[in-house]
């Protein structure tokens, strides 16, 4: 009996709760379903006909010297990282879109620079056309070039990015999807025309071609790319550093390339199991003319810690053609200074602060371009004789 | 005898969480079935179109939620911060755009329920008969 009102008490109190909170959660599951039928009409007016996104990168980066690897040097400011860029995707029709991109940096003063601006037709699942101005496919990155949130990078590798500045195309392009059993083909083909004014020349591309492929099953990725173009290229910044020693340059003396065969392949290879991501890429640029041929790789492997994702990247570009390159743009500016090497070894972290916002520390040593200082700052570094140069970036990238 | 009644009761408070099991629903006006390779390519952006044809609406839920993160570890292999970065990529090379987020199991029955040729995915003890389920991964 005793027993028994010591139990009691104790069922009572078991079976009431439950009842109290059934009835309560009767109640809040009503005005759940409520709230959310009515978020449902909410999402039904607006449907998604016009979409808005948009990514931001700042930080700061300095080098040890002059040698201007990434056109960093012991002066560079915030701005020159600085970029926002606002896209709007437009449903033209069930099956076509409007796709606009506007980017602005900090080092073009910000002024907005229509960076995508292509219509996009699906005529069937697997097959997408697009017509307009694009980026040029050559990277594994090209896509999202200036999208530092998606890279896992604080900069894409200098030894393979830098060596082609162009980097869209006013044209068109084809893609197709094969979805095999547990991975996927894509090839695209594209073709159009570049005129574009880059950080060190002015480039045009005529007739360009180009077809890649892709594979991946979700793990692992292989991409390869090939193209080829008729392609003039002026040295604006060799004209303008001339200038500012007070050399005034004979017409034509500047043009590297004109109306030149350029081919550029590319292979790329990519591991991402969650954990650890391997990406590589190895390019060859080659231009008839005195437009530097380069060979160029990186290889760069990352590891997830939760939010923080260390890595480390090693890279490498040398021009093939400095036999090509022995006469002199005028007297005492050999065409040779256009001659590039360089070995690259970056370590950094990626730390994701919260969904759509990283914060990235990178270190990166370049050297041995004592001898080919190509897309440096050549005068410096052959005048201050530099065979080394370290870069300290910070960056905060953003993508909403 | 009172001992294993209490484990019995124990593991009846345990099982529901034990057993929770992720399932792909669909619009009731939509297919029966659908594999698990097409639910992957539909939320990897590589098939916008359903086994039948109908242009896919799939639905998310958001991050941290438990039925999210069994989903994409049986589907697509893939998780949050996979995700995020290869939604930035599709979004801004004008790819596509990600998958609606509904906040709440109850938002994304709701949503699936009403939107013709959606598809989404619930823990199994959320699905009532106003969707259909079409998969269990």
């Amino acid at each position: 009996m005793k027993r028994f009102f010591r139990i009691a008490p104790l069922a009572l109190a078991i079976s009431a709760s439950p009842a109290i909170a059934q009835s309560t959660d009767n109640t809040v599951a009503q005005m759940q379903q409520q709230l959310d039928s009515m978020q449902q009409q909410l999402n039904s007016v607006k449907d998604e006909r016009v979409r808005f996104n948009g990514f931001f990168s700042t930080g700061f980066a300095r080098a040890s010297n002059e040698a201007g690897f990434d056109r960093i040097t012991d002066e560079s400011s915030v701005a020159d990282l600085s970029l926002l860029a606002l896209q709007g995707t437009f449903d033209v029709t069930e099956k076509s879109q409007a796709v606009m991109q506007l980017v602005g940096r900090g080092s073009e003063d910000w002024e907005p620079i229509i960076e995508w601006a292509y219509l996009s037709h699906r005529p069937t699942n697997n097959l997408q056309l697009r017509a307009g101005k694009m980026r040029l496919p050559f990277f594994m990155y090209s896509d999202s070039l200036e999208v530092g949130y998606s890279q896992p990078w604080a900069r894409p590798p200098e030894s393979v990015y830098g060596p082609v500045e162009s980097t869209s195309y006013v044209g068109a392009d084809a893609t197709y999807t094969v979805n095999l059993e547990n991975s996927a083909l894509t090839l695209q083909a594209f073709t159009g025309f570049n005129d574009q004014d880059t950080r060190s020349a002015s480039t045009e591309f005529r007739n360009l071609v180009g077809s890649t492929v892709s594979w991946t099953d979700y793990l692992w990725t292989v991409r390869a790319v090939a193209a080829t173009t008729e392609s003039t290229v002026e040295a604006t910044r060799l004209a303008l550093l001339a200038q500012s020693y007070g050399i005034q340059l004979p017409p034509g003396t500047t043009t590297i390339a004109d109306g030149d065969r350029g081919n550029f392949y590319g292979l790329g290879f990519g591991y991402d199991d969650g954990t650890w991501q391997v990406i590589s890429e190895v390019t060859r640029v080659e231009v008839d003319g005195r437009f530097a041929d380069t060979d160029s790789a990186y290889i760069s492997a990352g590891r997830r810690f939760g939010n923080v994702t260390p890595y480390a990247v090693v890279g490498w570009v040398e021009s093939q053609d400095d036999d090509e390159r022995t006469g002199a743009f005028i007297p005492g500016v050999p065409e040779a200074i256009l001659n590039t090497r360089r070995d690259e070894y970056s370590v950094g972290v990626r730390w994701d602060i919260t969904p759509g916002v990283a914060l990235k520390a990178d270190f990166t040593h370049a050297r041995g371009f004592e001898e080919a200082p190509g897309g440096l700052n050549q005068t410096d570094v052959l005048e201050q004789g530099i065979n080394s140069t370290n870069v300290y970036t910070l960056k905060l990238d953003s993508a909403f | 005898m009172k001992k294993y009644s209490l484990i019995l009761l124990a593991s009846m408070l345990v099982s529901p969480l034990a057993l929770a099991e992720v399932v792909v629903i669909g619009h009731p006006g939509g297919p029966d079935s659908i594999t698990t390779n097409q639910v992957r390519d539909i939320y990897l952006n590589r098939s916008q179109q359903l086994p039948d044809g109908q242009k896919v609406r799939p639905f998310e839920l958001p991050e941290g939620a438990p039925a999210r993160s069994e989903f994409h570890d049986k589907v697509t292999g893939r998780n949050d911060a996979q995700l995020k970065s290869f939604w930035s990529q599709q979004v801004f090379t004008g790819r596509g755009q990600p998958p609606q987020e509904q906040g709440n199991p109850g938002s994304m029955k709701a949503s699936v329920a009403s939107t013709p040729g959606s598809i989404g995915y619930l823990d199994a003890s959320e699905v009532d008969d106003s969707v259909k389920v079409i998969l269990t991964p």
